[in-house]
């Protein structure tokens, strides 16, 4: 059997066949194989707890990391603060299951209705910031919530977080808790890719891929480009908000200094950056190195800390498109709406 | 009446680039548009397609009043433009730029993507580009990104087209076909056209009317062969001396 | 009332002038390389902790430990951020603010593991101890210096743009730096140059104020919103605006403080960060330029 590698597909000849293979993700086999790669894997890991919770933040990320690459095509600019829509969706999960003990499934309504009124409320600033101002913005907001969750510490109770959130399935067992809430966490990663997927392969994808590349012209050509960035923005919002629900649900703890501070936007902002800046699965592919690599060098001892930064900033420099951009390199052509992240 | 300007005037800071500017345009004509460079030409084609907002003045649409209004409205009105140095979606393929025009262009609530792309495919076909229907704009040449231009224009189906400068860097061959599309274009379509154009040949044969600007101000109107012969006309472009 | 009018105004012109220090840095970052510097907070932290470490383990006095540790700033802010990061990313903007926020983040995280706040990081600057009283205040007299000393550091720059020649060509590459290349100026050593500069009245605030302010390792984030603030609203990269920005700051500040609840003077400070990029993101001065 000899197989050839061929401008993105693989060329199996197996004495007279000749069987080719699209290493593409949106070639329908590859999904595919990978969701149920994915969906055997925690049966795989199901005798080590700790694994299972790896893959369920792996899934976080990557449910976050998956609405903000939709983010950064339809709006055009770096929203440098998505954690805050994180923040909100946690803290609502949090504040009403501990003060009111609703269960996960009455918070989610809320949840979404907060984030789609807070993603409304802001979205004008999509309208109006250009650029570097828009990201400046959004680098702020967060920190304005986590100073907010200092000054009324009684509520939010600033630095400890709130704990004693109800949990998201109880069954007793404490290891089948674990292994639903992996299956959910990757049916929520899945649902997040499904519906970024099929809104940028419909029509939506290409008025947004216009709006990308040159918004003046798009408008000339009747695109009412303050609408679709507004909506853009508001769904993406929700979707994130509802990310941050899962995340409060899933550890039981919630915190400002864990989710809106400095830090969690860098790794967030790393997964954006070694996914490839933009591009639907390779920010899967990012979430799940930043989720591996964080847990992996927790073997140095507090030293980490120090590590995984000085590891990512080394990856930065030398792999400029991180690594979905090396999977970019092979492949034959790309007609996907990428991103351009506009200066003005 | 189609198109109705009145009084339509700009400035840049200090600079008056469209200064007091009175034209109106019937259905069914080809309008030419000439001036020295600077005249503001593109200035003028900017505010009626609502790139830019005017000081004062007031533009009429088929009977509407289309002054500030947002460009997409105004897209959606009948009226589209291309671009002097052609401005197409950079990453997206050919027919995906046309597919845009055809989308949003009018409101078409029962029209699908599918159905979408197969009418921008119409469109590239009438221009010659259905070959490329497949090829990034950014690898297009020249020639063919002026023809996308065109396509994408068609694609909104306008009532109005404003055509800027499509022949300025052809060779002859080229342009001879660009003015062959757009004659086939006023043909079949009856598209009222707007035509910006420095090439006097293509505008003696091709229009029935030709305004002149100059320094912004609006300083001749009429067929031709008349503007040609204008001693005003020539003093604007040439200088004094020689009218 | 006239107690808290009186506190107001005099912590105004203090944190003002103090801010002003910590921000000029910033501005002449912005000005000259028109760079967001999101690792500004990084100075500050090299700066306390080089020296503590140079009087702690190699021994050095005062005043060699200060010399030391300008070298150490100048070879860690031309070595590290200036040429690798800032030369090689300069058009690319989310690669750079990427890349300097980590740096930032790691030379925070190393000052936390091998000096945590625990481990008594102090800085023996106090020039003169003890405290005055101004009206109803009473007032720390170190941070009296600091505030002259911001006032005097701040002239000093104005002075060197205005009056040296090497000024000169620093404000024509901020201007316009293609035209300025045009007329032979080494843009290259000029970022060098200002890069350099923009260390000087960071390092000299935090040696300054060290003794009356908290020293822990995440002291950079927050000093780097406030230079943030200042610069925005007084103009990115315009000292003018920043001189008069810093002490309306100040004065938000203060009149936060105590007026209102003294936890509120970040969140204040962040708010009107946020409302000034919003709606006027230009700033007050309306010049693109250095002065």
């Amino acid at each position: 059997m000899r197989i050839e590698h061929k401008r993105a597909r693989l060329v199996f000849h197996i004495r007279d066949l000749k069987l080719e293979w699209a290493i593409e993700p949106r070639y329908w086999r590859n999904p595919l194989l990978a969701v149920a790669g994915l969906a055997l894997l925690p049966l795989v890991i199901i005798s080590k707890p700790d694994y299972l919770t790896l893959l369920t933040t792996a899934n976080i990320y990557a449910a976050v990391a998956i609405p903000l690459a939709w983010q950064m095509v339809g709006i055009g600019r770096m929203n440098f603060g998505p954690q805050f829509f994180v923040g909100i969706g946690g803290f609502a999960a949090a504040l009403l299951s501990i003060h009111l003990g609703w269960g996960p499934w009455q918070t989610l309504g809320i949840v979404i209705l907060l984030g789609l009124g807070f993603g409304l409320a802001l979205s004008p600033l999509t309208t109006i910031a250009k650029g570097l101002y828009f990201s400046l913005i959004t680098l702020v907001l967060p920190l304005i919530f986590l100073e907010f969750t200092y000054v009324y510490t009684d509520v939010f109770k600033g630095e400890t977080g709130l704990s004693g959130i109800a949990p998201l399935v109880n069954f007793g067992k404490i290891r089948t808790n674990y292994l639903v809430s992996c299956y959910f966490s990757l049916g929520l990663m899945l649902l997040s890719l499904y519906i970024v997927d099929k809104v940028l392969r419909s029509r939506i994808g290409l008025y947004e891929a216009a709006i990308n590349d040159d918004e003046d012209v798009a408008e000339t050509c009747g695109l009412n480009i303050n609408g679709w960035k507004i909506l853009c923005f508001t769904v993406t919002s929700v979707m994130i908000a509802v990310t941050g629900w899962f995340a409060a649900h899933y550890y039981g703890t919630f915190s400002g200094i864990t989710y809106l501070h400095l830090p969690f936007m860098v790794k967030i902002l790393l997964i954006v950056m070694i996914g490839g800046r933009g591009e639907l699965y390779g920010s899967i592919v990012g979430a799940y190195f930043v989720a591996f690599l964080e847990q992996a060098l927790t073997i140095l001892g507090p030293v980490h800390y120090i590590v995984f930064p000085f590891v990512l900033l080394i990856m930065l420099s030398t792999l400029r498109e991180g690594l979905y951009g090396l999977y970019r390199r092979h492949k034959y052509r790309e007609y996907y709406p990428t991103i351009r992240v506009r200066k003005r | 009446m189609l198109l109705k300007i009145q009084d339509l005037t700009k400035s840049f800071g200090g600079l008056v680039a469209v200064h007091k500017v009175s034209l109106s345009i019937e259905k069914g004509e080809v309008v030419g548009l000439i001036g020295p460079n600077g005249a503001g030409k593109t200035t003028l084609m900017n505010l009626i397609s609502g790139y830019h907002k005017a000081i004062s003045g007031r533009i009429e649409f088929d009977g509407a009043d289309i002054t500030g209004a947002r460009p997409h409205k105004i897209c959606r009105r009948g009226i589209s433009r291309t671009f002097q140095i052609p401005r197409p979606f950079p990453d997206l393929t050919a027919l995906a730029n046309v597919a845009v025009g055809v989308l949003c262009g009018k409101h078409r609530p029962h029209m699908s993507y599918s159905d979408g792309l197969l009418d921008a495919s119409h469109c590239l076909e009438f221009v010659g580009l259905f070959g490329k229907r497949n090829t990034l704009a950014r690898d297009l040449t020249l020639y063919e990104l002026r023809a996308l231009e065109l396509a994408r224009a068609l694609a909104t189906t306008p009532k109005l087209i404003m055509i800027d400068e499509v022949m300025a860097g052809l060779n002859p061959g080229e342009a001879s076909r660009a003015i062959k599309l757009v004659r086939r274009m006023i043909e079949e379509y009856h598209i009222t056209i707007f035509w910006i154009e420095h090439v006097m040949k293509v505008i003696m044969e091709a229009t029935e009317r030709v305004i002149v600007l100059h320094y912004g101000e609006k300083i001749a109107s009429g067929p031709p062969q008349e503007i040609v012969h204008d001693p005003k006309i020539i003093e604007a472009y040439l200088g004094e001396k020689i009218a | 009332m006239m107690d808290t009018i009186q506190f107001i105004l005099i912590y105004a012109i203090v944190l003002g002038s103090l801010y002003l220090l910590i921000s000029l840095g910033f501005s002449v970052v912005c000005g000259v390389l028109r760079v967001f510097h999101m690792g500004y907070g990084v100075t500050f932290v090299v700066a306390v902790y080089g020296m503590w470490m140079l009087m702690k383990e190699f021994h050095f006095g005062l005043v060699p430990a200060v010399i030391g540790m300008f070298v150490i700033q100048t070879l860690f802010t031309l070595g590290i951020i200036y040429f690798p990061v800032v030369k090689r990313y300069i058009e690319q903007e989310e690669l750079l603010l990427t890349s300097l926020i980590l740096i930032a983040l790691i030379v925070e995280e190393a000052a936390n593991f091998f000096y945590p706040v625990t481990a008594g990081v102090n800085l023996p600057t106090t020039i003169l101890p003890g405290a005055v009283k101004i009206g109803p205040a009473s007032i720390p007299i170190q941070m009296l210096i600091a505030s002259g000393v911001a006032i005097v550091t701040t002239a000093v720059f104005v002075l060197f743009l205005l009056k040296t020649k090497r000024g000169l060509v620093i404000r024509a590459v901020s201007q316009d730096r293609e035209s300025a290349e045009l007329m032979g100026a080494n843009v290259g050593r000029i970022y060098a140059l200002a890069m350099v500069l923009s260390v000087i009245p960071p390092t000299i605030c935090i040696l300054v104020i060290a003794p009356v302010w908290s020293i822990e390792p995440s002291l950079g984030l927050p000093l780097m919103m406030t230079s943030i603030l200042v610069a925005i609203l007084g103009g990115l990269g315009n000292i003018r605006g920043s001189i008069m920005a810093s002490y309306i700051v100040g004065f938000l500040s203060s009149a936060v403080a105590f007026s209102v609840n003294p936890r509120m003077m970040g969140l204040a400070t962040l708010i009107t960060v946020f409302v000034v990029l919003i709606f006027r993101p230009e700033g007050i001065a309306k010049s693109e330029s250095l002065w």
